[in-house]
């Protein structure tokens, strides 16, 4: 189900406003790794839920920039952690790859990986690669947090 | 190949008239099952037909990511020069041994092809790949169910400090628990000996003898025992029982004349 943002109650948007930090770090390394076209920032939605912003490619050069944001995401005992793929404008194969390996370590943690915002395209690239099998995929915001467990 | 093929670039728009993002005319489209279109003579496609392809997730072993690379230091060739010549040429690299059936239409998005090959102890194993991704630096291939690891290939070209460097990168875990023993009794390293080699071949075309590097980290120590029934699609099995069963379909096929 597709939820505008007009139509998220209003209870979502005090939740973000209220656990929103203001650390939200710009996680552009454009400068320090040129190849790196990718913005990672961390929002903390709710005590137990965390959201990353994609912003650009999801390349093996944006690793690092992943690792940081989910170590950001992770912190203060975070369950769910959730990337927001709105802003996704390139996605190759190896960046699958990264989005398996961030899987593994979520698991490990013992926490949930969750995704929304994908196009159709990058939808279906989640079907043919199976990564949907593993992580689920939301139509909104307010899908994803409520089943990371806010 | 899979059912439907990348469409041309002024086709590429979205439902909704928004252009398609960039990689839009890398990837395979998706399919259920992947289709074989073409069988070439020594192959069989049994073991890809209707199959369904599967990535690291769907694996029964430990995952792993093993990567081998080669630089190609002082020769004057780019990344995508390196990867249109290993896609023309992907069967020679390939070392003895094993037989990779290129797909007609080359290595391009949502081809198939077919592999014959074998396992340790000699088993014969025919299998295939479905090309995932492709683009002018790299490509991808994916296993089918059956194939003795479940997940990806990635080959590419880079640049680094000055130089070309050639990479392939698997992301896999063993598909059933008897290639996982199998891996572990001797597989892993015929197939770290088998990519090391195939860089090794590349690197040679371009006039280079450079030791290939090889960096294997253990991702995923756990094994998946939700997935053991995938041995129901053991190639290696399939195919033997294949090859038993030759005189029988003969037999019939004589009868049916």
């Amino acid at each position: 189900m597709n939820v505008g943002s007009e139509e998220l109650p209003g209870s979502l948007h005090a939740l973000r406003g209220e656990f929103e930090e203001t650390r939200e770090v710009q996680r552009t390394r454009r400068n320090e790794m040129p190849q790196a076209q990718v913005t990672m920032d961390v929002r903390r939605v709710s005590d137990r839920v965390s959201v990353v912003d994609v912003k650009g490619d999801v390349t093996a050069f944006a690793e690092g920039v992943l690792m940081d944001a989910y170590a950001q995401a992770s912190e203060g005992g975070v369950q769910g952690i959730i990337l927001n793929f709105e802003g996704l404008e390139y996605m190759n194969s190896s960046g699958i790859g990264l989005l398996v390996t961030l899987l593994i370590r979520v698991n490990r943690e013992k926490q949930r990986l969750l995704v929304y915002g994908l196009s159709e395209h990058y939808r279906s690239i989640f079907q043919i690669t199976r990564l949907d099998d593993a992580i689920a995929i939301h139509d909104s915001e307010q899908e994803a947090v409520k089943a990371g467990g806010a | 190949m899979t059912e439907e093929a990348p469409r041309p670039e002024e086709e590429r728009k979205e439902e909704g008239g928004t252009r398609e993002p960039r990689d839009a005319a890398y990837w395979a489209r998706y399919a259920e099952t992947l289709k074989v279109s073409d069988v070439p003579e020594g192959a069989a496609g049994i073991n890809v037909e209707g199959r369904r392809a599967v990535g690291p997730l769907q694996g029964f072993g430990k995952m792993w990511q093993k990567t081998y690379r080669v630089r190609l230091g002082g020769v004057a060739v780019t990344p995508a020069e390196v990867i249109k010549t290993w896609k023309e040429n992907y069967t020679e690299f390939w070392p003895e041994g094993n037989r990779f059936y290129a797909p007609l239409a080359g290595i391009a998005p949502g081809e198939v092809a077919l592999i014959s090959g074998s396992l340790p102890g000699g088993v014969k194993l025919s299998t295939g790949v479905m090309v995932l991704y492709a683009d002018d630096e790299s490509f991808t291939l994916m296993t089918p169910q059956g194939h003795p690891f479940s997940g990806w290939i990635t080959f590419s070209s880079f640049e680094e400090d000055d130089a070309t460097a050639v990479q392939a990168q698997v992301l896999m875990r063993a598909n059933d628990p008897l290639y996982e023993m199998g891996l572990r009794m001797g597989g892993h390293k015929m197939e770290d000996e088998m990519w090391r080699q195939t860089l090794a071949n590349l690197a040679a075309h371009f006039g280079v003898h450079e030791r290939v590097e090889t960096h294997i980290i253990c991702v995923d120590p756990k094994l998946q025992w939700k997935e053991y029934r995938n041995v129901w699609h053991n190639a290696g099995i399939r195919s033997a029982l294949y090859s038993v069963t030759a005189p029988l379909r003969w037999r019939r096929s004589r009868g049916s004349r």
